[in-house]
């Protein structure tokens, strides 16, 4: 289940494989779409800062289109970043009722990544380090860096993008948000190991 | 000193996978959540009719003595507005030990095709004159059933919630 950053295909083009293979016919490769991508969408969705039924409804959402419109994409490739967009548009459409102060057009900004306390409570002493360094960044940067954690390095640079980030932002080169990942967590003598 | 125009390295993916622990253990992705998605995209595709888990022999087999666990018959009825279907699942004949499963079926509507779809794929059997069929070799895991009528393509298919056998 771990993603192999070594591997040749990167976990978005393994989905566009099977996506592919799905529009050509092989209709049973979907199921393994779903597995591939379901821990990086759950990301992206909970990231946006939604309940957990919410974010279901959102990946249930994006499914439901890609199957609907799968003759008529494009780039069955490109399908992982298709499905983050949506998820994050869909998020954001379900809570709009909530927050009215969302604008249609606007595109918006992850808020600050939470934790509720229970969470808080399990984790390792060592998580609780690098959650306080995470919480240095900016959200941009902790939403970032909290969805492409769930795939591969090829994928780093597409799911920038389908998370509204500039070109350039992270990969092949680090960016900025891995950078200040980096530079935090090197400035504690207790997170070395 | 690093610079952020440099190549990711094995410090970056390796700091990211303690990221990736970090949310997977705080905020995991529902253990089902994969499979009930492939659900919902499974019903929407066939524009299918849900069936209702009616009672499952877990729940009614209570002996006298209340304390006493249910006893697991695996047993299970799914009941739509058009057809009903019970199932039971038993060890196969097909292999020596129990890591096969065998399901008898019986379904309201003789001729009815019988899908199975389980993690190796579908199965499909056509019930007799007594609305009877028999899968035998299927795997262990999670499995539902599409009921569809292979003379009348205007009739909506039932698809069965998943049961694990």
């Amino acid at each position: 289940m771990t993603p192999t950053p070594t591997a040749p295909d990167g976990l978005g083009t393994r989905a566009g494989k099977a996506f592919a293979a799905y529009i050509g016919g092989d209709r049973e490769r979907l199921s393994e779409l779903v597995d591939l991508v379901t821990p990086v969408l759950w990301n992206a969705a909970r990231s946006q800062g939604a309940a957990a039924p919410m974010c279901e409804d959102a990946i249930q959402t994006a499914f439901l289109q890609l199957v609907d419109r799968a003759e008529s994409i494009k780039e069955p490739a490109a399908v992982l970043g298709w499905l983050v967009v949506v998820v994050k548009r869909e998020v954001w459409r379900l809570s709009r009722g909530s927050r009215r102060e969302i604008g249609v057009d606007e595109v918006p900004e992850a808020p600050t990544q939470q934790l509720d306390p229970e969470s808080h409570s399990i984790l390792s002493e060592r998580q609780r380090v690098l959650w306080q360094h995470i919480a240095t960044l900016t959200p941009r940067c902790q939403e970032l860096l909290r969805v492409i954690a769930f795939a591969d390095r090829p994928d780093y640079a597409a799911i920038a993008e389908s998370l509204g980030m500039p070109v350039g932002s992270i990969g092949p080169t680090r960016g900025r948000c891995l950078q200040k990942l980096r530079t935090t967590l090197g400035s504690d003598p207790g997170w070395a190991v | 000193m690093t610079s952020h125009t440099e190549a990711i390295d094995a410090r970056d993916i390796a700091n990211l996978g303690q990221l990736r622990d970090l949310f997977a253990h705080a905020d995991p992705v529902p253990s089902d959540l994969a499979e009930r998605m492939k659900f919902a995209i499974t019903v929407h595709a066939l524009h299918a009719e849900v069936a209702e888990l009616m009672d499952s022999a877990l729940l009614t087999t209570r002996g006298a003595d209340a304390k006493v666990e249910p006893t697991p018959t695996d047993s299970v009825t799914f009941t739509a507005a058009s057809v009903s279907l019970m199932v039971s699942a038993s060890p196969s004949d097909q292999a020596d030990t129990d890591a096969r499963v065998r399901i008898d079926g019986w379904v309201t509507s003789p001729g009815a095709q019988i899908e199975a779809v389980t993690i190796e794929g579908s199965v499909s059997e056509i019930s007799d004159a007594n609305g009877r069929f028999v899968m035998d070799d299927l795997p262990h895991g999670p499995v539902h059933f599409v009921i569809t009528d292979p003379d009348n393509d205007d009739v909506r298919p039932v698809i069965t919630p998943t049961i694990q056998i």
